[in-house]
């Protein structure tokens, strides 16, 4: 034992004699919490765990540096860190799997990290706390890749910027992951291979920031030829010029017919009317879907779609349950003040604030509703309402920065709880009658204090170093930071919700799950479609507009054999079935039969439903059975996956054998009339065709149903065979 | 004259009562404001009723509410100060006011007078010390280290922290741990006169035996393997071992007859072992966490064992059975310690508490919180650790206690400091009293000792 002892003097004297020519000896923050961090050690699976492992517990990935180092050092004197035989420390016999280590080996014995951490045991281990810089960014070196083809190699360095402005090569201490292997994949030193053609992220962690690089993988560009697609605006150019760069030919526009029908869906909530299929095809104007376009965001079924989404987004839901705030006239005002907005053009930023400053009666003031709707709650939760608000309005889920700083965002524990103080003073008190909730902001409100030291935190906007005037009510403070035009992260979300509505896909997807590792596919795309926003005053109108004009919006969806496997970057329209509420209205339209809801007035349209349930809204609330099968959402949470177009088998069924479409075929003797007035079966199909589908039936299929009809062309009931298998198509429950 | 004099002492009197708080003058308007709506006269939800003093002892269907002399023990203190919001008494709505809870806490642990004229419904303790006729006999020739053999101590980089100490009962011997060994010295000379080989790794454990003819010597290699040692203190020989720990050893004692050694550690389970030949007697798994301490009563009777997650239980030390479960710490306790007359029991731990359990019935006689209160400068957040962490009686019933506060505290049978002594660099960590009373020595995380004279 005592030659082993001797021995490790040696070896430390050597290891000292290195160091001395370089500088003193290792640092807690400097250079252990690096080193816990690349091995994992505070990790959430491991010692990172809100209670720790196995009794030896670490801030996740070392948000909180002084606890860590009382609990190393200090916790437990004599067991983790031996001063007197560095060696013997749990901390290191531990990591070397000397000793049994649930968490196994991370380190030998020879590596850069056990030297490290032994020096800092043997100089007695020194908190650096104050005397070393802080880490202020990360540098990736190069910061983008294109490789030809797959088996290409790569090397990712990592430099770490300081607030004294030094710089160091933290490669060797950073985390590296890949956002898709099967493009490309990179190990713990950061090597990349490339694995398959596409596009992709690799990122690398150090400290608190996480950083990425685009990484392209091409294509043989053999049997690749650029095709020339005309443009029409800017849109165009920009995702044309990354198609370029991917090697990926665009589709080739669609028809008149498919555009009419996926623009009169996208914007009208509705199926095109016979007669605007027949208008719209005889037009012979160049510019007649610039027209059809202004047609449809002129007409209030434009706003009325708009208002569903918002009031989904809010997660309006007529409760009748008073000390929520949730009367049925308290979500019919808010409801309907969202419509007014929407209908009479109101700026996205001044329709946010608004709602982000109001106060007073849930039942006169429709936008005080944000503080009552969005969270169903008998009292407002500052936390839970600051992480739905930010997840709403700017894209970003703050929530992981309430115990720890985000681990692939930039978010710290200082921007959430900052953020939260926004709306500790947000309260309510039940009003003059039962059903109101008065809202108001309490002044004398406590800030939300900080987890790790308990220190108040002073409302401050995310990113920002300073708080906001703490005189009276943050929230106007809130509003002006938030729908400033400066604020990108704001326009962008905005930006990008409609873009995904009209394109089946954000730029940034899912469209609320905005972070550092999930970066917009096409990224100057995104900056002038956020651009356009601000630039027209937040004019929702505008920017549809813009985007259902450009060729991306117009591409066919038929794919060639370059963008097959396309599925981000709009080299082609992507299929979309329809939502739930605008399938309905399609079926009730092509029918001509009205469906009754629930505590509404007959004749009510799909699309201008919200729930309206008596009693508690915790839970699931659909409205309407249709609704659930089909994926609506239930306004459980303000998540945008509550809306879902997954099929089922039920959806299936319903469609086939329930009653929503077999109750329809008949009930108006609309098909029979069409029989009647028709000449030939021919001109019967025609019209059924152009009512359910918006097109006319190829020679094929009229040939083919011609002859499955043969002689009995006056029977109602195999016209209405065929109509119900029109309505079963998926070309009917999809927007293509 | 008289008059004036008898004026004077009403008036002392009735401020002396007005200081009490009793239920129906402080404690019912809060109960007022805050409970009755649905734990009175008109609703009794959980069958609870706070609106009369009768009921309001009686407690609702979760049993007693409230524990008089225990506010750590009250569900009606629990379910007020609970930080769960949605556990948290008056449901939906924000903490009663800090300076309601505190007035709760005080009636509860005062002992929950009813008015100012009735008494406290706890009995006050006698914790005063007196020593018993037959109090640990004084061995003719108190044991001293003689002829030790030599003992080579290895080269180092730095010191071990003083891990552990004690003191002969009966001889000016200190011995203190050190990396693979334990150091001997004389306490009021402070001539070093030896060490012993320890080669089983760290001491986290030494202790005299009653006569204090016997060391021993507990610890080992974290997560590799740990023991206990009995060495002769004359001759440095050793005369047992007991043990064979995957882990080292962290608590341990020998009972006051020499025939038991208690030991446990991380497994969370402790043992008693005959020293005589090794072998098994009983094994304690009732702790749920870490084996912190363990520690015979000076009369044979009783072990007590503290744990990581603040229990402790005292046990028959024949049989293993269980006589008690003492909770009042709410985090690890550090150290355990009797008093020679085995009447009281001390413990500490990291919650910053010394308690002073009475061992007949197992009540916390004194409570003492945040015995070693950290220093907070002004403009700093969070929570400063203030543990407690060891403790070592003296003949007298005196308590030598440390702390993360970096101080060392003597306290008196009553619980009040007597004496307090500052480290400037260092946690202590262990320390004990002289033989005779009159110097303390402490040892730190730094590997220092340090003494005082009393």
């Amino acid at each position: 034992m005592i030659r082993k002892l001797t021995l490790s003097i040696l070896t430390l004297a050597i290891w000292m004699s290195q160091a001395a020519g370089e500088e003193k000896a290792p640092g807690f923050r400097g250079d252990i919490m690096p080193i816990l961090f690349r091995a994992g050690c505070n990790a959430g699976a491991c010692h990172g765990a809100a209670k720790g492992k196995d009794g030896f517990m670490l801030s996740l990935f070392g948000y909180d540096a002084k606890g860590d180092y009382y609990r190393i050092v200090n916790e437990m004197v004599g067991r983790r860190i031996n001063y007197a035989v560095p060696e013997q420390s749990l901390l290191l016999t531990k990591a070397t799997g000397k000793v049994p280590h649930t968490g196994g080996e991370l380190f030998t014995e020879d590596s850069e990290y056990y030297k490290t951490i032994y020096l800092w045991i043997a100089a007695g281990t020194p908190d650096d706390e104050g005397k070393v810089p802080e880490p202020v960014g990360l540098e990736l070196s190069p910061d983008s890749f294109v490789f030809e083809g797959v088996k290409k190699d790569g090397n990712l360095k990592v430099t770490a910027l300081y607030d004294d402005g030094s710089r160091r090569d933290v490669t060797s201490l950073a985390l590296f992951h890949s956002n898709n292997k099967s493009v490309i994949s990179i190990d713990e030193h950061g090597k990349m291979k490339s694995t398959g053609a596409g596009d992709s992220h690799v990122f690398a962690r150090f400290n608190r920031f996480t950083i990425g690089a685009e990484v392209i993988v091409l294509p043989p560009a053999e049997g690749f030829t650029w095709n020339n697609p005309e443009t029409h605006n800017y849109i165009d150019e920009i995702v044309f010029d990354r198609l370029k760069k991917l090697r990926i030919v665009p589709s080739e526009l669609s028809d008149d017919e498919t555009f009419l029908r996926r623009v009169t869906l996208d914007l009208g909530a509705r199926p095109p009317t016979p007669e605007e299929f027949h208008s719209f095809v005889a037009d012979e104007s160049p510019d007649k879907r610039a027209k059809k376009i202004d047609e449809l965001l002129a007409d209030d079924a434009f706003a009325d779609l708009w208002t569903a989404i918002w009031s989904e987004q809010l997660r309006i839901i007529g409760g009748n349950y008073a000390p929520v705030g949730t009367h049925i006239k308290a979500a019919e005002t808010f409801n309907e003040w969202i419509r007014t907005q929407m209908r009479t053009s109101r700026p996205l930023n001044e329709f946010v604030a608004e709602m982000v400053t109001a106060s007073g009666s849930n039942l006169r003031n429709g936008p005080a509703n944000l503080y009552t709707m969005m969270v169903h709650a008998p009292r407002l939760d500052p936390k839970a309402f600051a992480a739905d608000f930010s997840q709403v309005f700017l894209g970003i889920q703050i929530q992981c920065a309430e115990c720890h700083n985000h681990p692939f965002d930039r978010w710290t524990m200082d921007d959430y709880y900052g953020f939260v103080s926004f709306f500790t003073g947000v309260s309510r008190k039940p009003g003059v009658e039962v059903r109101e909730q008065r809202i108001f902001y309490d002044k004398k409100a406590e800030s939300a204090k900080h987890l790790v030291d308990q220190r108040p935190m002073p409302a401050k906007a995310l990113g920002t170093v300073e708080p906001v005037s703490q005189s009276g009510d943050p929230r106007r403070a809130l509003a002006g930071w938030l729908t400033s035009p400066e604020n990108t992260y704001f326009s962008k979300n905005l930006a990008n919700r409609v873009w995904a509505q009209l394109l089946g896909r954000g730029v940034i997807d899912p469209v609320d799950d905005v972070r550092v590792s999930n970066p917009p596919v096409n990224g100057p795309l995104l900056d002038a479609l956020s651009e356009h926003l601000v630039e027209s005053k937040f004019d929702l109108r505008s920017l549809v507009r813009e985007i259902c004009n450009s060729r991306v919006y117009q591409l066919s969806c038929a794919p060639n054999t370059s963008n097959k496997l396309d599925t981000r970057q709009f080299s082609r329209a992507y299929l979309r079935r329809l939502r739930a509420d605008v399938l309905l209205d399609t079926i009730v339209s092509v029918s001509g039969e009205g469906k009754n809801f629930q505590h509404y007035a007959p004749g009510m349209r799909a699309i201008d439903i919200y729930p309206r349930t008596n009693g508690s809204t915790g839970g699931d609330h659909h409205g309407d059975m249709f609704f659930e099968t089909f994926g609506r959402s239930d306004r459980s949470t303000i998540s945008s996956t509550e809306t879902s177009s997954d099929p089922t088998l039920s959806q299936t069924l319903h469609l086939t054998v329930g009653d929503t479409i077999m109750q329809r075929l008949d009930a108006n003797g609309m098909i029979r009339k069409i029989v009647e007035k028709s000449e030939t079966p021919e001109a019967a199909l025609e019209e059924m065709f152009v009512l359910a589908l918006c097109r006319k039936p190829t020679t094929g299929e009229q040939e083919g149903l011609v002859e499955l009809i043969g002689n009995a062309t006056r029977d109602v009931e195999v016209f209405e065979d065929i109509f119900w298998s029109l309505l079963n198509s998926t070309e009917f429950a999809f927007n293509h | 004259m008289k008059k004036l004099f008898l004026l004077y002492l009403a008036v002392v009197g009735n401020a002396a009562w007005a200081d009490e708080i009793n239920y129906e003058d402080h404690i019912k308007p809060i109960f007022r404001e805050h409970c009755l709506r649905c734990h009175g006269d008109d609703k009794q939800k959980a069958d609870l009723n706070l609106q009369n003093y009768a009921s309001t002892m009686q407690g609702g269907s979760g049993g007693e509410a409230v524990t008089p002399g225990r506010s750590s023990q009250s569900l009606l203190f629990d379910s007020i100060t609970d930080p769960d919001d949605d556990s948290r008494m008056p449901p939906n709505k924000p903490p009663i006011p800090q300076e309601h809870i505190d007035m709760i806490q005080k009636w509860i642990d005062t002992g929950s007078r009813e008015s100012s004229s009735s008494k406290s419904m706890v009995e006050a303790r006698d914790t005063s010390f007196q020593p018993a006729a037959d109090a640990g006999q004084k061995p003719e020739y108190p044991a001293m280290p003689e002829e030790l053999p030599v003992c080579e101590t290895p080269e180092l980089i730095r010191p071990l922290p003083v891990l552990s100490m004690d003191t002969s009962p009966w001889a000016p011997l200190l011995a203190f741990a050190c990396q693979e060994h334990v150091k001997l010295v004389n306490s009021r000379t402070g001539d070093e006169l030896g060490s012993l080989h320890f080669p089983e790794g760290i001491p986290h454990v030494l202790r005299f035996s009653r006569d204090g003819a016997v060391l021993l010597a507990a610890g080992g290699k974290p997560v590799e393997a740990g023991k206990v040692v009995l060495f002769d203190v004359k001759t440095g020989r050793r005369l047992a071992e007991v043990g064979d720990e995957v882990d080292a050893v962290l608590a341990a004692d020998l009972s006051p007859d020499q025939s038991l050694v208690a030991l446990g550690g991380t497994g969370g389970i402790a043992k008693v072992y005959s020293s005589a030949d090794g072998s098994l007697k009983y094994k304690i798994e009732k702790h749920t966490d870490w084996v912190t301490t363990v520690a015979f009563s000076p009369d044979g009777k009783t072990l007590a064992t503290g744990d990581r997650a603040g229990g402790i239980h005292l046990w028959d030390a024949a049989s293993g059975r269980i006589r008690l479960s003492l909770s009042e710490h709410s985090a690890a306790v550090k150290a355990l310690d009797w008093r020679s007359d085995s009447k009281f029991l001390a413990s500490a731990g990291e919650d910053g508490r010394i308690v002073w359990w009475d061992t007949a019935d197992g009540w916390p006689a004194i409570n003492k919180t945040n015995a070693h209160p950290p220093k907070r400068v002004p403009g700093t957040y969070g929570t400063i650790p203030n543990g407690v962490l060891s403790l070592n009686y003296d003949a007298k019933g005196n308590l030598v206690s440390t702390g993360r506060d970096n101080k060392v505290r003597v306290w008196d049978s009553k619980g009040k400091q007597i004496k307090k002594f500052e480290l400037e660099q260092g946690i202590p960590i262990s320390a004990a009293f002289a033989f005779d009373g009159v110097k303390i020595f402490a040892g730190d995380s730094l590997g220092r000792t340090h003494h005082w004279d009393l």
